[in-house]
């Protein structure tokens, strides 16, 4: 059994942000990083799969910089086997159309039986790298996945869907499955696995022909403020009660 | 970050007297431990504050003559010359952070018992004191009055050559000047007692005599109580307190304005058990309303929102904080920048206070373990020395209260990396349930504060729901290992009076419950009647009996000692404790001992009873409130059982054990342990804790024998 998972690491805000000064990107001094929360949990997937089987690999994947390579650590050290990471100056604010080409030739050349990425990242939040990625290599796809068996050359997943409803899906395998938080508890690295992750080799590679850009960042700014907001004043029941009052006023409207 | 314009109120400077406070914030006047004769304890534990951002900074209260002597407690003392140096030093330290400084002056009268100077101590009436045992006063007459505010004066003038900004005529807490204006206190048929003028006459007289020798150079400030709560016979506001006011509002500069007397002065440096933060804000805003000088007050003040609520409704202008400028001596300077969520607030439980009224020692606090060590282990609460060997990698095995501090100051110390493991699935310790029995909700704020510093600490990682053997210790991959995995109550029912476990004490079963069965796993207290046994004497026992009392049981609550929870006395949560239980109508069977349990009744034989007579105590259930024992086994299965030879081959240099799990103790010598040991992690041997300065006179031999 061998999986690809593609990890990437993220930018957090912290209690205040500046912008880049042309304005198309959060000045990183004000960003922490760390692997995205999603891809923790496909990471962890990808883990017990293998464990569940007698021989197999997970490869851990990533699109980004040297500095992005603590968060590929982060998979390596809960267990990922190799990590490989493409990158080249063209790839800096790349949208996920353009990601998901550079993935989509290292996915490929590793012919996988099973392909997952996190549901979205906690900083760009499109939710788009994961479907691509599954058009380019022609691949089935299965989006928020909380639940996933496997069965010969097929999967039996769980979709999540709004207002609780869960939709069952078999698909053939190889796929490329999404997988939502939540699905399993992620193990937490020891300070030993740590350190071995740190002296793994991470294979570098150039990208292929990345194409034309889907997309690309014009502006990011703070929206303005809102105008209308009512402050409520008094003990609570007073508040209650006037909020009670606007929601009854708002639902006839 | 900067400050919430919101908060700008609390950073304009006001004028008080002849001097200017830079912004509103004041450490009241409170013990410490160190009075006059650890004069550089005194000196860094002051100027810590100032450093933090305070304006003004006080004195605890400082005796003006050897009548008024505390001794077996610690106050500061402007006696002579040589307390004149002693104190300068503070002033001076204050004076380089920009800040005031202030000295409480302090004549206690009975409450006073001399111990060390032998004097007799003087007072309006000849009656003992309500607060100490056994001390007289003399009753004073026209020639004791003069003296005495002879005394004042005298001391007025060594506090300001000391370089004292702010001279005090300390009354509150029932000392002279208001014992004089108080009837329980004066029962004088002269002209200084009886009526109102009568009963203000010295404390006016004294105030005038004070200014009068320093006032040009120095503000007065004069500490009220406006309510003692004893009826007719106390203080009282509108009887006493506002006319005083109106009458000495001239010749005061400051009013710092509080409630209740001495022998329940828990009323005022209020547990947070039973009253939240402002409970005195009613009477400092009637001071308020009839004085045209600035008013100040305590009220356990730590939320900014709060303190500016007190200044624009008109009740403060100046926002005195004493038990929270403990907790965090920068609080001002925290709330300036905007750093809210790293004020270490206050949780009210008032370990601070018991140890003044235990008589003596350095004060304590649970939130800030630094509080008394800024001189005498040179500990910053801000700062943080790079740990020596902070290229190596920490594993904190337990993350209660000590294991949380720990892993939160190698963390600040730089350590490469520090994870702290946890088998339940978030931290705290003991602390996650204590914090649900009544009253004591603020206390979560130990783990609250060291949570979110903690998830701050790019090098500290938080790793729950891992219950790690010796083996996932050996394998772990740490360095250095600290095992905190505290402590829990002893099932078998193990105590120490009589230093043996009780007949038939096994909570196993299911009528017999241990404090965390209770609270924290869910078990069930069987029947209508429960017995809780307390060999502990502090809160654990009471509060158990209070929760299960409210709950509809008919609750017995035994102990071997002679009073209930006899620590919480020194918590001041006493009194009130005892009204509450006795409201509940909670059974309170001192001095006695079980000597057997059975299912349906306790045997207990009162514990100086030489014949050990047993009665039988009929009830359902019993809490086990005896004793903790450490939760040790993995220390000792790595210690032992592996050994340090076979911890060494895996590259671990140092395995040490803090907190409970070295001996059950206070949260905030639990909490001590943890932050002693990080401070310590680099030194020689981190498992011995370094000497620390020790101020005591050093003999100089040869000139004493020659």
């Amino acid at each position: 059994m061998k999986v690809v998972v593609c990890v990437k690491q993220v930018g957090a805000l912290g209690d205040e942000v500046e912008f880049t000064d042309d304005e198309r990107d959060v000045d990183p001094d004000y960003l922490d990083y760390a692997l995205n929360e999603w891809d923790s949990f496909a990471t962890e997937e990808a883990l017990r799969l293998r464990d569940a089987g007698d021989e197999g690999e997970v490869v851990a994947v990533t699109v980004g910089d040297e500095d992005a390579e603590d968060a590929m650590r982060r998979a390596l050290a809960m267990g990922a086997d190799r990590g490989i990471r493409v990158w080249s100056d063209e790839l800096a604010g790349a949208d996920p159309i353009t990601v998901a080409r550079a993935l989509a030739e290292v996915v490929r050349a590793e012919s996988p039986d099973l392909v997952l990425c996190g549901v979205q990242s906690s900083d760009a939040v499109q939710a788009a790298t994961g479907a691509a990625l599954a058009e380019l290599l022609d691949l089935p796809r299965v989006a928020v996945v909380t639940k996933l068996e496997l069965g010969n050359g097929t999967a039996t997943v769980h979709r999540e869907l709004e207002g609780g409803l869960v939709d069952v899906v078999e698909v053939d395998t190889p796929a490329v499955l999404t997988i939502q938080t939540g699905i399993n508890e992620p193990r937490y690295a020891t300070l030993r696995a740590i350190k071995q992750a740190e002296q793994k080799e991470i294979e570098v590679r150039e990208p292929g022909d990345l194409g034309t850009p889907a997309a690309r960042v014009r502006r990011m700014f703070v929206p303005p403020k809102g105008e209308g907001a009512e402050m409520l004043d008094g003990d609570a029941a007073a508040i209650a009660g006037r909020i009670k009052e606007i929601v009854d006023e708002r639902m006839k409207a | 970050m900067a400050r919430d314009p919101k908060h700008d109120i609390l950073f304009e400077p006001i004028e008080i007297g002849p001097k200017t406070m830079k912004n509103r914030f004041y450490q009241i006047p409170h013990c410490n431990g160190f009075g006059s004769e650890k004069p550089l304890s005194q000196a860094h534990f002051r100027a810590m504050k100032a450093e933090g951002g305070y304006a003004a900074v006080c004195t605890e209260y400082c005796s003006i003559h050897p009548e008024s002597d505390d001794t077996h407690r610690v106050s500061a003392r402007l006696w002579d010359d040589d307390d004149i140096k002693n104190l300068s030093l503070m002033c001076d330290m204050l004076h380089e952070h920009g800040a005031l400084a202030a000295a409480e002056l302090w004549y206690g009268g009975p409450h006073a018992p001399c111990m060390e100077s032998r004097c007799v101590p003087r007072a309006p009436s000849q009656i003992p004191s309500d607060f100490e045992h056994l001390t007289y006063p003399k009753e004073m007459d026209k020639d004791d009055i003069r003296e005495v505010q002879g005394f004042y004066v005298e001391a007025a003038k060594r506090a300001r050559e000391a370089g004292f900004d702010i001279v005090y005529v300390y009354g509150s807490h029932s000392y002279l000047p208001q014992q004089f204006l108080t009837p329980y206190y004066n029962r004088r048929t002269d002209e200084y007692g009886g009526s109102f003028e009568n009963r203000a006459r010295f404390w006016r007289e004294t105030i005038e005599q004070v200014r009068d020798a320093v006032g040009d150079d120095c503000a007065i400030a004069v500490r009220m109580s406006t309510d003692m709560f004893m009826g007719e016979a106390g203080t009282q506001l509108e009887r006493d307190c506002i006319p005083f006011v109106e009458l000495c509002d001239e010749i005061v500069d400051v009013w710092d304005i509080n409630v209740s007397g001495i022998s329940e002065w828990g009323e005022d440096a209020t547990p947070s058990r039973f009253y939240e933060s402002g409970r005195q804000l009613p009477w400092q805003g009637a001071i308020k309303a009839v004085s045209k000088k600035p008013v100040l007050g305590v009220g356990r003040f730590t939320n900014p929102d709060v303190m500016v609520e007190a200044i624009t409704s008109g009740k403060l202008d100046i926002i005195a904080t004493c038990r929270p400028s403990i907790s965090d001596p920068w609080l001002p300077r925290k709330i300036d920048e905007g750093r809210l969520d790293d004020i270490r607030e206050c949780i009210g439980c008032n370990i601070c206070i018991s140890r003044w009224e235990i008589g003596g020692p350095p004060l304590i606090c649970t939130q800030n373990a630094t509080a008394g060590e800024e001189y005498r282990r040179g500990w910053h609460p801000e700062r943080f020395e790079p740990a020596k060997n902070a290229d190596n990698d920490v594993l904190v095995v337990g993350a209660g209260p000590a294991g949380m501090e720990c892993a939160m100051v190698l963390g600040k110390r730089g350590m490469r990396r520090v994870h702290l493991v946890e088998a339940g699935e978030d931290m705290g310790g003991g602390m996650r349930w204590i914090p649900q029995l009544p009253g004591l909700g603020e206390w979560a704020r130990v783990v609250n504060y060291r949570k979110i510093q903690i998830d701050k600490l790019k090098n500290v990682e938080f790793i729950p729901n891992t219950k790690l053997d010796a083996q996932g210790v050996k394998d772990y991959g740490a360095e250095i290992v600290v095992i905190a995995t505290g402590s829990y109550w002893a099932t078998d029912g193990l105590n120490g009076c009589t230093h043996d476990t009780i007949p038939g004490a096994d909570a196993s079963v299911p009528w017999q419950l241990t404090p965390e069965q209770v609270m924290f796993e869910g078990k069930e207290v069987p029947g209508e009647r429960v017995l809780v046994l307390d060999n502990d004497g502090y809160f654990m026992g009471v509060s158990l009996a209070e929760k299960l009392a409210r709950e509809g049981k008919k609750v017995t609550l035994m102990t071997h000692l002679g009073h209930i929870g006899p620590y919480m006395h020194f918590t001041l949560e006493a009194p009130n404790q005892h009204r509450i239980l006795h409201k509940l109508g909670v059974e309170i069977v001192p001095y006695h001992m079980p000597t057997k349990l059975e299912e349906g009744r306790v045997l207990a034989a009162h514990v100086y009873d030489e014949e050990g007579e047993e009665h039988e105590f009929a009830t359902d259930a019993v809490v086990l409130v005896t004793q903790r024992r450490s939760d040790e086994a993995l220390y000792r299965e790595l210690k032992d059982t592996v050994g340090i030879e076979a911890l060494e081959a895996e590259g671990i240099t140092g395995l040490y054990r803090i907190g409970d799990c070295e001996a059950p103790r206070l949260t905030a010598d639990a909490v001590f342990s943890g932050h002693r040991l990080a401070r310590e992690i680099d030194s020689d041997n981190p498992e011995v804790p370094l000497p620390f300065k020790r101020e005591r006179r050093v003999v100089e031999r040869e000139a004493v024998l020659a």
